[in-house]
This record gives C-alpha cells, sequence and structure tokens, in this order.
C-alpha cells in the first residue's frame, strides 16, 4: 500500500512543478529549497498572482493574464498558497527517504504537522487582512481544486501508515509507548549484532529474552491499536530476522509421540466397530404379511404380455 | 426369464437370500399371495436384517382430509363471518409467533456456539503455544481430544437417551411430516429442547457439523406447538387456537415453521418458503404461501436484530443469517461466459463426490441400524468420532508447512503459528482449527493465495471422510456446512490450479469464485435439492449476478448423481423404512390396479354397531387398523352391506370414551351431545384403546356412528389404475381410500403403505415388504 501512495506522490510532485514553472523559473529554483522559499516572496507573488483557473491551464497563463481586478487572487491568498506549496515540498522531502524501511511516522510528523497548520489557515473561514478569506478563492474554485486534493493525497496517506497512533495529538512528539518500542527494539538489534556472528544457536538463546520482550509488548500495543507502520515494520523485520535469516522458530521434533496418539485414536474406532460387528446382536425386522385380494387372472394377462 | 429363476430361489431358500439384502420380491403377479398362503403353515414371522427395501408399521399417516360429518356442519352453522375473520388473524398472529420464535432459538443457538466454541479454542491454542515452546504437544493434542468428547458426550447422552428422533439434521422427518406421515415424536417440545443443546454441543464439540438442518427442525416444533395453543409435555392448556388442533392446520403451520427455519439459518426467507414448496408441496394455496413468507421474513429479522444487540449494533437490521457467507461484491468475483462450461465441470464433478459420499454413508448407515442400535454404543460412537477428529485435524495442522502472513485485518479468529516464523500462521489451521461455518467463510473470501493447492487437496480429503462418518451419529447436527465446506475447499482448489494454468489473467480465475461454485456443487450433490438451494445460494451470498451459474450447477449435480445414488435424504427416509410418496408413482405401474394394490378383506362397521364388537376390534393388536369404512345393511334382506361413510380409530375412542351409547342417551335425556371440540381436546394424543374401561354391561349396548362418521369418504372403482389412484392420495392427502365394486360394496382399503411399497429398483418395479420395527 505504502510504496503505491507514494508513487502517486510524485506524480503530484510532477504536475505541480510545471504549473509552477510557467510562473516563475526563479520559483521552480526556490522550491527546490525551502530556505530559499522564505527570500523571495515577491517573486513567488508576481508569480502566483494570475488568477486561480490559471492553474489548472498553466499554458493558457499569458492568454488570461489580465483578468478584472476582483477575480484575482489577493495578495494574501498568494502568500498562504506559497507557505502551503514550501511547507508540502518539504514534507514529500521527508517523506520519500523514510519509505524503505518505513520511518514515515517518526520522521517526517513536524514537517506533517506544518502542512495541517497552513492548511487550517487556507481552509478557515476567518477574515484575513483586507477582509479576505482564502478557502473559496484557492480551494474551490474550479474543477481540479488542487490544493485540496493535494492535501487530501496527503492526509490518506497519513490515515493509512496510522501514524497518528504514534505521535501526540498535537503533532509535537512522538508518544511514549513508541519511544519505548523504539529503544526495546534497538536492544534486541543490539543483540543481535553482538552474536551476529558465529552460531546462530547462540544467538537464538541469548537474544531469546530481549525478542520475547519485544513480542510481548507488540502484541501488547496491538491490543490497545497504538500501532502505526513504523512499529509494524520494524516488527516484521525483526520478526523475519529472527525466524527467516537466524532461524529460531521452533523445530518440529515431537513427531514420534503426536503420531503415536493419533494413530492409537484412529485404532480406537476400528476396534469399536469390529467389537460391535462380532458381539452386537443384529437387528432383525419381522415381517408381516398383509392381507391382499386373491391373485387374478387380469394381471396374469398383462403380466404375459408385457414378458 | 432371469427375474423368475430369481425369484423361485428366493421362495425356496427362505431366510438365506434375505440376508444379502437381496430379498425384495420381483413384482410378477402370481408370486405375491405365494408367502401369505405359506406363512400361517410355517406359524412363525419370519426375521430379516434390516434393509432399505422395508416399510415400518411403526409409521402412520396423518389426518389431511376434512372430516365433514354432522357435527362439523353443526359448528360452521354456529360460527358468525366475524368468527372466520377472527381465525384468518389468528393465523396471521401465529405464523408472526413461529417467526419470532424461530428467530430467537436460532440466536441463541448461534451465540451459545460462538461461547462455547471460542472458549474451546481459546484454551486449546493457549496449551498448543505453551506447548510448542517446551515440548509435548502430545498432551495439547490429548486435551483438544477430551474437550471435543466432552462437549459431544453431552450431547450425545441427550440425544440417545433421551429422544433419539432428534438426531441428525431433522430434514428428512420433516419431510416426511410434510409429505404426511406422522413420525412419532417428532414435534415435541422435549424433541426441540434436545435438539437445540445437542445441537450446539456437536458443532462446538468439534465435529464436522453444522447447526443449519436443526434450525429447520426446531422452527416445524416451534410452529406445531404454537399453534396448538398448549403443551401436552407441560400439561399446559392456554385455551387458544383451539380451532387448529387437527392435522390440516397443523401441516400448514409446520410448513411455515420450517420454512422460517430455513430462512433464519441462512438468511434467506425466500428460499425458505420454496424449501417448503419443494419439499411439502402438495398441499399449497396463495393464501398460505403468502403467510408463510410472512413468517420467513419475520424470523430473519427477528435473528438480525437480536443478532445486531448482541453485536453491540442495536438496531442494525443487516446482518445476515446464521451461516454468513459474507457479501461477493467486489469486481474480481465478476464471471464472464466462458466460464460456464468451467462451472457446468464442476457441477458433475460435485455430483460424483455427492454421490460417493452419500453410497459411503448409505453403508455406514446400514451398519449403524444393524449393529450399533443400543443407545450407550451410539454414545461411544460419538465419543470416538469426536477423538478422530480432533486427532486428525491436530495431526494435519501439526504437519502442514503451509505459513501465511496474518492479513492486517486479522480473518483469523484464532490464528496459530506453531512452527511458523512468527508473524505467520498456520493456514491448514485456519481451516480445521475453527467452527467450520467460519472456515467455510475463511474459503469464501480470503486472499488469493491464502491457501496452498496441497493443504486444500488434504483438506478435502481428510473433511469428505470425517463429514461422511459424522452424518447419521446420534448427535443431532446438519450436513449442510460440511458439504458447503468440503466443496468450497475443492473448489478454490480449482480455482488455484485455473490460476497457475493462465498466468496471464490472474483476474478470472479469482479463487473466492470457485470455491462458492465447489460448495454449491458438492452441497447440490449431496442433498440434491434444486430450486430451493439455488435461492438459498444466491441469498445467502447476497448476489443475484451468480444466479445462472448456481443454478446450472445445482442441475448438473443433480443430473450426474441421481445417475449413481439418490440424495442423502431421501436415503435416510428409506432407511429408516418410512412408507414417503413420491411426486409421481413409479413410472411402469399402470397396469396395477386397485384390486391389486389394496388391503382386502376389510373391518367394516355397521352403523349402528355393537359396543363389544368395536372394542374387540380396536383391542386386536394384530390388526392395527385406523379406519373403518362404516356400511349400512338393508334388514331383511340378503344384499350384501354397501357403503355408508368412513370412520377414525381415534373418533371412535373418543366416542368410547364419553360412551356415547344409544341405551344411555335414552335413559340421559341430559347428557351432554358430544361436540367438535371433544375431539379436538384429544388430539393429537389419543388415548389407547386399553385405558378405557368398557364394562360388560356397556359391551351389550349399541352405538351410532351415523353423526360423528365421514359421510362421503372418497371411493376408487376396483379397475382404477396406481398412478390414479397415487395421484389422489399425494393430491388430497388422503389416508384411507375405499376401493367399491358397482354396487358399493367395500372391497378393499388402500392405505400409504399399500402405495409406498411399490418402488422402480434395478429390475423393474419391486415390491417393499412390511416389517415390524
Amino acid at each position: 500500500m505504502l510504496p503505491y501512495n507514494l508513487y502517486l506522490f510524485f506524480v503530484f510532485v510532477a504536475i505541480d512543478v510545471p504549473s509552477l514553472k510557467c510562473g516563475d523559473v526563479a520559483h521552480l529554483s526556490a522550491s527546490e529549497s525551502a530556505d530559499k522559499l522564505e527570500a523571495v516572496p515577491s517573486l513567488s507573488t508576481a508569480a502566483v498572482s494570475s488568477p486561480v483557473p490559471a492553474v489548472d491551464t498553466g499554458f493558457s497563463f499569458s492568454l488570461l493574464s489580465s483578468f478584472p481586478e476582483d477575480l484575482e487572487v489577493s495578495d494574501y491568498c498568494s502568500d498562504l498558497l506559497h507557505i502551503f506549496g514550501q511547507r508540502y515540498v518539504a514534507y514529500v522531502n521527508c517523506l520519500v527517504p523514510a519509505a524503505r524501511p518505513v520511518k514515515v511516522c517518526q520522521s517526517c510528523y513536524s514537517t506533517y504537522g506544518s502542512v495541517v497548520e497552513i492548511y487550517k489557515n487556507i481552509s478557515s473561514d476567518q477574515m484575513g487582512p483586507g477582509n479576505v478569506t482564502c478557502r473559496d478563492s484557492l480551494l474551490r474554485s474550479d474543477r481540479l481544486m488542487l490544493v485540496y486534493q493535494l492535501y487530501s493525497n496527503l492526509e490518506s496517506l497519513w490515515e493509512d501508515s496510522n501514524c497518528a497512533q504514534c505521535v501526540t495529538g498535537d503533532l509535537e512528539s512522538l508518544t511514549n509507548d513508541t519511544l519505548y518500542f523504539m529503544s526495546t527494539l534497538n536492544q534486541t538489534l543490539t543483540c543481535f549484532e553482538k552474536y551476529q556472528q558465529g552460531n546462530h544457536t547462540e544467538l537464538c538463546k541469548n537474544c531469546k529474552s530481549a525478542y520475547g520482550t519485544l513480542n510481548v509488548l507488540y502484541s501488547q500495543m496491538e491490543k490497545n491499536s497504538t500501532l502505526c507502520i513504523d512499529i509494524e515494520d520494524a516488527m516484521n523485520m525483526t520478526r523475519r530476522l529472527w525466524s527467516k535469516n537466524f532461524n529460531c522458530s521452533f523445530p518440529r521434533e515431537e513427531n514420534v509421540p503426536v503420531i503415536a496418539v493419533s494413530s492409537f485414536m484412529l485404532f480406537l474406532p476400528i476396534i469399536f466397530y469390529l467389537s460391535s460387528f462380532l458381539h452386537s446382536e443384529q437387528k432383525k425386522r419381522k415381517l408381516i404379511h398383509p392381507r391382499r385380494a386373491k391373485s387374478n387372472t387380469s394381471l396374469m394377462n398383462i403380466q404375459d404380455k408385457l414378458s | 426369464m432371469a427375474n423368475i429363476t430369481k425369484k423361485v430361489s428366493w421362495s425356496s431358500r427362505g431366510d438365506d437370500s434375505a440376508l444379502t439384502g437381496e430379498g425384495t420380491p420381483l413384482l410378477n403377479g402370481t408370486e405375491i399371495p405365494k408367502p401369505s398362503r405359506k406363512d400361517p403353515i410355517r406359524g412363525r414371522p419370519k426375521e430379516i436384517p434390516h434393509n432399505e427395501k422395508l416399510l415400518s408399521l411403526k409409521y402412520e399417516s396423518l389426518d389431511y382430509d376434512n372430516i365433514e360429518n354432522q357435527l362439523f356442519l353443526e359448528e360452521e352453522r354456529r360460527m358468525s363471518p366475524m368468527g372466520f375473520r377472527c381465525l384468518e388473524i389468528s393465523r396471521w398472529v401465529i405464523c408472526g409467533l413461529i417467526g419470532i420464535l424461530t428467530g430467537l432459538i436460532a440466536c441463541f443457538i448461534d451465540i451459545m456456539v460462538e461461547k462455547l466454541a471460542g472458549y474451546k479454542y481459546q484454551v486449546i491454542k493457549e496449551n498448543i503455544e505453551k506447548f510448542t515452546e517446551v515440548g509435548g504437544l502430545s498432551i495439547s493434542l490429548i486435551l483438544w481430544a477430551v474437550l471435543n468428547c466432552a462437549f459431544v458426550l453431552v450431547g450425545g447422552i441427550m440425544v440417545a437417551f433421551f429422544e433419539p428422533i432428534a438426531a441428525g439434521s431433522g430434514i428428512p422427518q420433516i419431510k416426511c411430516y410434510l409429505n404426511g406421515v406422522k413420525i412419532p415424536r417428532v414435534v415435541r417440545l422435549k424433541t426441540l429442547v434436545v435438539k437445540v443443546i445437542g445441537v450446539i454441543c456437536s458443532v462446538a464439540g468439534g465435529l464436522a457439523v453444522g447447526k443449519e438442518g436443526p434450525m429447520i427442525h426446531s422452527g416445524a416444533v416451534v410452529a406445531a406447538g404454537v399453534s396448538q395453543g398448549r403443551s401436552t409435555s407441560l400439561k399446559r392448556d392456554f385455551k387458544m387456537f383451539e380451532y387448529f388442533r387437527r392435522d390440516t392446520e397443523k401441516r400448514d403451520f409446520v410448513s411455515a415453521g420450517a420454512a422460517a427455519g430455513v430462512s433464519a439459518a441462512f438468511g434467506a426467507p425466500v428460499g425458505g418458503v420454496l424449501f417448503s414448496l419443494e419439499e411439502g408441496a402438495s398441499f399449497w394455496n396463495q393464501m398460505l404461501t403468502w403467510r408463510i413468507f410472512f413468517a420467513s421474513m419475520i424470523s430473519t429479522f427477528t435473528l438480525n436484530f437480536f443478532l445486531s444487540i448482541y453485536h453491540g449494533k442495536p438496531g442494525d437490521l443487516s446482518n445476515p443469517g446464521l451461516i454468513n457467507f459474507g457479501r461477493f461484491e467486489s469486481d474480481s468475483v465478476a464471471y464472464y461466459y466462458y466460464e460456464i462450461p468451467l462451472f457446468m465441470c464442476m457441477g458433475a464433478l460435485g455430483g460424483l463426490l455427492g454421490a460417493l459420499f452419500n453410497s459411503i454413508n448409505y453403508w455406514l448407515t446400514i451398519f449403524r441400524i444393524r449393529y450399533v442400535h443400543r443407545p450407550c454404543l451410539q454414545v461411544i460412537e460419538a465419543l470416538l468420532v469426536a477423538a478422530v477428529t480432533a486427532a486428525v485435524s491436530f495431526t494435519m495442522i501439526y504437519f502442514s508447512n503451509d505459513c501465511q502472513p496474518l492479513g492486517p485485518e486479522h480473518n483469523e479468529e484464532y490464528p496459530l503459528q506453531l512452527f511458523c516464523a512468527d508473524g505467520e500462521y498456520n493456514a491448514m489451521a485456519t481451516a480445521f482449527f475453527n467452527t467450520p461455518e467460519r472456515s467455510v467463510r475463511s474459503l469464501f473470501h480470503n486472499q488469493p493465495g491464502s491457501y496452498n493447492p496441497m493443504t486444500l487437496g488434504l483438506f478435502t480429503l481428510t473433511y469428505f471422510f470425517l463429514a461422511c462418518w459424522t452424518y447419521g451419529l446420534a448427535v443431532s447436527a446438519g450436513v449442510f456446512i460440511p458439504s458447503l465446506l468440503i466443496g468450497a475447499a475443492w473448489g478454490r482448489l480449482c480455482g488455484i490450479l485455473l490460476a497457475s494454468f493462465t498466468p496471464t489473467s490472474p483476474i478470472w480465475a479469482d479463487p473466492g469464485k470457485y470455491a462458492l461454485i465447489g460448495a454449491a456443487a458438492q452441497l447440490g450433490g449431496i442433498v440434491r435439492m434444486t430450486l430451493s438451494l439455488t435461492v438459498i445460494m444466491v441469498e445467502a451470498t447476497g448476489n443475484v449476478t451468480y444466479g445462472l451459474p448456481i443454478m446450472l450447477v445445482l442441475m448438473i449435480a443433480k443430473i450426474v448423481g441421481d445417475y449413481f445414488q439418490e440424495g442423502l435424504y431421501d436415503i435416510h427416509i428409506k432407511l429408516q423404512s418410512v412408507p414417503f410418496l413420491h411426486w409421481e408413482a413409479p413410472a411402469t405401474s399402470h397396469w396395477l390396479t386397485a384390486r391389486e394394490v389394496m388391503s382386502s378383506p376389510v373391518t367394516c362397521f355397521n352403523r349402528i354397531e355393537k359396543v363389544g364388537t368395536i372394542v374387540d376390534v380396536l383391542s386386536n393388536t394384530s390388526t392395527n387398523h385406523n379406519g373403518f369404512p362404516v356400511v349400512v345393511q338393508v334388514l331383511d334382506s340378503d344384499e350384501p352391506a354397501k357403503l355408508c361413510g368412513l370412520i377414525l380409530r381415534s373418533q371412535l375412542i373418543v366416542l368410547l370414551k364419553h360412551k356415547v351409547f344409544v341405551e344411555l342417551a335414552r335413559s340421559r335425556l341430559s347428557q351432554r351431545k358430544l361436540q367438535l371440540k371433544d375431539f379436538r381436546d384429544a388430539y393429537p394424543r389419543f388415548p389407547p384403546i386399553q385405558s378405557i374401561h368398557v364394562s360388560q354391561d356397556e359391551r351389550e349396548c349399541m352405538m351410532d356412528l351415523t353423526e360423528f362418521m365421514n359421510p362421503t369418504p372418497y371411493t376408487v372403482p376396483q379397475d382404477t389404475s396406481l398412478p390414479r389412484v397415487f395421484k389422489l392420495f399425494r393430491a388430497l392427502g388422503l389416508r384411507h381410500l375405499v376401493v367399491a365394486d358397482d354396487v358399493n360394496r367395500v372391497i378393499g382399503l388402500v392405505t400409504r403403505k399399500d402405495l409406498a411399497r411399490y418402488h422402480l429398483g434395478k429390475h423393474g418395479l419391486e415390491e417393499l415388504q412390511l416389517a415390524q420395527t
């Protein structure tokens, strides 16, 4: 699921970039670095000062450059849009390297928080300076609703990854549970590293307690539903290491008793049926002969005809 | 000529050839009277081992024919139009009650099974987890077997010692009841209680059984109980619904109850109605259909309502029946025209496997009837099956190498890890370590790739034999779910194999879809139901688009299966020696006339008969007749007596009990006139004749039967062909049919057993023998 979403992400970014490019090349270069972006407000304002419909048909930019005043997006809104773009890019830049092994929650929750914050500003119906709200002009003036789409994609990604379970409500920090899990995980992994050389049976024996604690903790968190994709993925990797790489699963070594017990049980019905066949009295039925009319000739005739 | 040689050897060898099970005489006219002539000479009744070609004397017919005697006419005259309207309303009320109570019972069974099975599997799972680590898994195996046995022991003892009629699914018995056969104790309250507890125990005990068949029986018992407004077992009479205390009315309600049972079991109200139609179709009308549908609908939604409360979503009525196949809705389970031939092949395979299943079960059942007939042996057998089921399941799980990763949504109720890597579970355990219904659901809906072909193959094989072995034990248990499970397993296997042959387009071989088709094929191959089963499957999956393939599959499964062996329910009806009347008379029987079919001579009564004669006839145990033609003898003439009516044993007993004698009526003018109510109060358990005391003086009294007899019994001339007689019986629900000659003299009486004994065997028309069982 996750890789697919990330792929979608790239598509969105790719769409995003050309539309900005039409506005200003400087903007594009700026967009590559979140830091520089702050330094060029005027340029970017100029860039997005075109009316909103122009965004979805970037090629017609030059034709539509002169809409009447009242249809154009206010400076305030275009500022907001700009900041949204910066933060968006920052978040995506954070996400992509965290794709494998999955660390999207731990490393990017703060950038996600900033995106949420700016989107809240855009979508709020509070009046900004100059008595304008940007909600209508930025979010729903056209069919594409690009800003909204971009944001809702991020949101669904956040939901799919269950990151909310690992991050505190205000998106300020990781929860204590998560931190504790990470530290337990680190202990286990250190143990693995320590015994990795040499015989794996040694490793299985010595790291069993650490691994066991981790497993118990994990299933406990599973019950409380405090799992996010980071933890699940880390646990999966650890389990794979444990079971597949180090081969510490339980061996199947009780074949003889199991076979013995079950064949004993299979044997019982045979004895039962044999003994009931030999010793039980067979149920007999008494036949009763009904009273019938004496046979008659007409039936005989039909019989003769039939045969 | 071959027939004749065979017949000669039969009559000369006597008992010996009967042992081979081929002792049925071929119907060849001349030989029929031979045994009856020989028998008195030998002077002892012939004894043969039980086989399928017998008719038991134990079973009697129900009186579906309305007796229009003078009492009836009087009552009808007294009743106001308002009274009739009230009757009509109370019919609807009863149907509503039937639906509600059946739904509640279904709900109770469902919750109890879930709780008990959940507890059992939790205990075993913890035990297995513990012993996987430290060793000693054979102890878990024993624990599993012991827990299974404990549940089955309770259920088995209940059934074998308290109410043997509650064994099995109950569908054959209800089928017989709707056909017009009175199966003793089949619709009693005690049967219901034993059935419900029994089915909970056997499903929780891990047997290869389902709880759906017993639901149908339970619904029927509820209907029979509610419609009578009293319980003879509890000795409570609520003084309600007294008008419905006769077989005709009761049968209508029982068909509604059976429908309500099906509808609660599968969440299929229409399927329930059609089930009643298919199994009891000889008596039917539109108004009744509509009422039955009402009962079915109420039953489904009562179940939904209470389950929604149980699941913490009160008011959500969309929760389907006991067996919930889940919904087949996504695009991946669409099917295309080129898959139809594949489905049809699967139908043929289902028919073959079904016939195999039925054949094995047939021999097993014969063995059980002959040798395992003592209740304690039956309980031990059930225990052994439970233990072996646990042992086989455990061994399968233990040696399975099929490990699958745990899904994100946790389809598996009790995932067992055993020797799989952490985070994975044993796929064999999802099939075996689960109630059969959940296994069916996971076979239908789990992602492609959740099962190895190897796992499925082994599972099909073992479960086939387990289910076959289990059906017919002395526990209440249905065969629907095991059949579905077997079919779903090999169907899914087919799907997986198809997908592996065509790697380019994986969509058209979605294994869940093939699991559904396989399940339908297998079930159709075993029970051979057609119309109702199609609708039940369609309703249970909630997808009408599967109607066509399911119908085709069931058709083909039935055709292929019927070529080898009858349906499972028919086999069991036959082995119970029930005089069951099929849809049609046997094909080549037109040459048989009423004269050959009827019993003769007939015991008749005069219209004014001496009490002593009546008591003597009724007390005669060798001729346990139930209907007596009433004749009138023209005084002082040599003319033979002519038929003027028909009276039933039950009526005579009520008359004797109330001492309705001509002399007494004269002497005591104040005596209350007997009403129809007196007959209804005695229904359905009329006292035996032995319990009625008739003094020596009273024996000399006379009894006037004119008022009470049925003055217009159906009669046929003696040359009427068997199919014609058969049709009358089947369509009118007759119990006795008088054969009269051209001057209306009684020359014979045809009853159900006279008709049911003819059937088409391998060598043409054969005759079944009457036997005491």
